[in-house]
């Protein structure tokens, strides 16, 4: 059995609104193995969000306990976190993020500049990262001259350039057409089988949720239910 | 800590050509305006300055220690000042002693002008030339005793508000109802005899119907023998007949500078003023350039970037801008700035853009890519990363 590689254990996380205390993650425990593509569904303002952006590190919990990889993420510094970040997390968004003023291949390349590497090794990885994706012939363009399809894939790229074990992607989808959302499906699909990258992706869409091992279901904060869907 | 490329910042200037100009054309008016504010207390204070000479002495009436040309002192003091006080300076038998008559009068030049101006006439003998170095006579000849000439300074155009030609050689100027014409045209570059008027001792006093000289300027000599500001004060005191008193030319001059402290006080307060509505306005433009960036920023942040070296690109963005603005406006600066003369109560002046107001012109645009980065910098960056990738 694959080791676990994400452990959540009470997780909680609470927004203090003048008297009031906002809770959208509320005594969470779960477990991802390594090479897991898990999908969390749940009605809007249910903390799918909220629990991914605590996995990615970019924000901390207010109770229970979160280890990854055998690190506890609560009690790194703010730079420890950073760097963490940048080595274990790839994060995919909804409205893809690029930086407009920079081409493709500089937007694949930026998060690399935060690794000790040569400018051969930048571009080596860069180029594998683009042509994984399928945007190669794209690498000179800027995001404004891309369809939103290919946006999401030189995003992607942008994901995971660095290797991270771990991806995260929040309604990575939801801004796309059909066809487009089903290239990006694809290609999240292979990184999950081919790279065993552990992928935790939000969507509201089932036959996108279809493509992962197995399926959450957040409801106000808590795990409802979750099933395994047939794999492939 | 690892950096952003700087061709990020580069490229981020370019997202906004109006507010790139606005940046660069906000921070070039204000840089321009400190230079033209440091040019102009530079100017004015070294033209006192240099109006006196640490070596020469002047002699006036006492009483009238606070203005030259108030002072009235017997046209004797000269000779007597040369055959009682020894080792004042002489050379080939020319003594360095010069009486003078200093007076305010108004003065018609060009043609159109009715009214005259009231400019710095002097009354003198070739012996100026000697006591006041910095003077050089660069077109036309000395005055002639007698035959209505006089002499003009460069900057007295400015004084009396007509163009150059009208105070040409060959031209004249009214004093009074009467004709001068101008032999000569004399420099002493950045002091404030360049606006003066010079014209024989004699015509002067004629022309003003007086009988005493304003003071006596007199070159202290060299070596063991010289004669001392000291001798020169006992001589002013053992002769208490003449009513005369001493001090050095540059003690007089300072002493004048000091009286204009106020005027440079207020020309700073408001470049100041003036300068912070500009880093307000840049500030606005920062504010609204970095607002439209969070997302983006957050995203940065969200890849491991830290705060840091976001704000370093902030500033750097910043900073380009101004710099760019900064430059443009030195240049403006020692192209058209420098030596444009001003005219004050005492006489003109030229802007003095010289290597420190430069300086200090670089320095204020590089604290307008600071001050105006680092708010609104602060203010995007306070956000948790999570809210500010969900910022529109
Ligand atoms: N910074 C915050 N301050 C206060 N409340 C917050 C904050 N961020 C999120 N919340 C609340 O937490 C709850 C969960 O938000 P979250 O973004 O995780 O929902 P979600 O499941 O991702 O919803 P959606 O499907 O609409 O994206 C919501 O009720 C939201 O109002
Ligand atoms: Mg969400």
């Amino acid at each position: 059995m694959t080791p676990t590689l994400i452990e959540c254990r009470g997780l909680a996380r609470t927004y203090r609104r003048g008297p009031e205390l906002i809770t959208p993650l509320d005594q969470l425990d779960l477990d991802v193995d390594r090479g897991d593509f898990l999908a969390l569904m749940g009605p809007s303002g249910s903390g799918k969000t909220t629990l991914l952006n605590l996995i990615a590190g970019i924000d901390r919990p207010t109770g229970g306990t979160l280890t990854i990889g055998g690190v506890e993420i609560s009690g790194l510094s703010n730079g420890a976190l950073a760097d963490w970040r940048s080595a274990e997390i790839g994060y995919i968004f909804q409205l893809y993020n690029l930086v407009p003023v920079l081409t493709a291949y500089e937007n694949v390349e930026l998060p690399l500049l935060l690794h000790k590497l040569s400018r051969r090794e930048r571009h080596e990885r860069v180029a594998t990262a683009l042509a994984l994706v399928g945007v190669a012939d794209r690498s000179s363009h800027y995001p404004r001259q891309l369809s939103g399809g290919q946006e999401q894939r030189v995003a992607i790229a942008r994901a995971i350039v660095t290797d991270p074990a771990i991806i995260v992607a929040d309604e990575p989808t939801g801004d796309l057409d059909r066809a487009a959302a089903a290239a990006v499906m694809e290609l999240l699909v292979r990184l999950n089988r081919e790279m065993s990258k552990t992928i935790l992706m939000v969507t509201h869409d089932p036959g996108c949720a279809a493509h992962a091992n197995r399926t959450l279901h957040l409801e106000k904060g808590r795990l409802v239910e979750s099933g395994l869907a047939a794999a492939h | 800590m690892r950096l952003l490329p700087v061709s990020y910042a580069v490229r981020n200037l370019g997202r906004s050509i109006p507010r790139l100009a606005l940046s660069v054309l906000g921070s070039g008016l204000v840089v321009l305006l400190v230079l033209g504010a440091g040019g102009f207390v530079r100017g004015m204070t070294e033209s006192l300055r240099r109006a006196g000479d640490g070596g020469n002495v002047l002699i006036m009436g006492i009483g009238s220690e606070e203005s030259i040309e108030r002072s009235e002192i017997p046209a004797s003091t000269a000779s007597l000042l040369q055959a009682t006080v020894p080792g004042l300076r002489s050379e080939g038998g020319a003594a360095f002693v010069s009486p003078e008559v200093h007076v305010q009068l108004p003065i018609v030049a060009g043609n159109g002008s009715r009214e005259g101006r009231l400019i710095l006439v002097r009354g003198v003998t070739p012996a100026a030339l000697l006591v006041h170095e910095q003077v050089q006579i660069v077109e036309g000849d000395w005055p002639r005793s007698g035959h209505d000439e006089i002499l003009v300074g460069r900057l007295a155009n400015t004084k009396l508000g007509v163009p150059q030609d009208a105070l040409a050689v060959g031209q004249s100027v009214r004093i009074d109802g009467r004709d001068w014409h101008i032999s000569g045209v004399l420099a002493a570059p950045k002091s404030l005899i360049d606006a003066e008027i010079w014209m024989p001792l004699n015509d002067l006093k004629e022309a003003t119907k007086r009988e005493t000289d304003s003071c006596v300027v007199a070159t202290l000599g060299e070596g063991p023998e010289a004669a001392e500001l000291a001798d020169i004060q006992t001589f002013c005191r053992r002769r208490l007949d003449l009513e005369i008193t001493s001090m050095s030319e540059s003690a007089y001059y300072s002493r004048l500078a000091a009286f204009f402290a106020p005027i440079r006080v207020v020309v700073w307060v408001t470049a100041v003023l003036i300068a912070a509505g500009g880093v307000l306005g840049g500030l606005n433009t920062m504010y609204a350039a970095f607002a439209s960036r969070v997302r983006e920023i957050g995203m940065l942040r969200c890849l491991g970037f830290r705060r840091s070296a976001v704000i370093v690109s902030l500033v750097q963005e910043s900073c380009l801008a101004s710099a760019t603005g900064t430059l443009i406006a030195c240049a403006i600066g020692v192209f058209f700035l420098d030596g444009l003369a001003v005219q004050f109560s005492m006489g003109a002046f030229g802007l003095r853009i010289d290597a420190p107001a430069l300086l200090f012109a670089l320095s204020i645009g590089l604290c307008l890519g600071l001050l105006g980065a680092l708010p609104p910098a602060y203010r995007c960056l306070k956000l948790p990363i999570p809210e500010s990738l969900k910022a529109v």
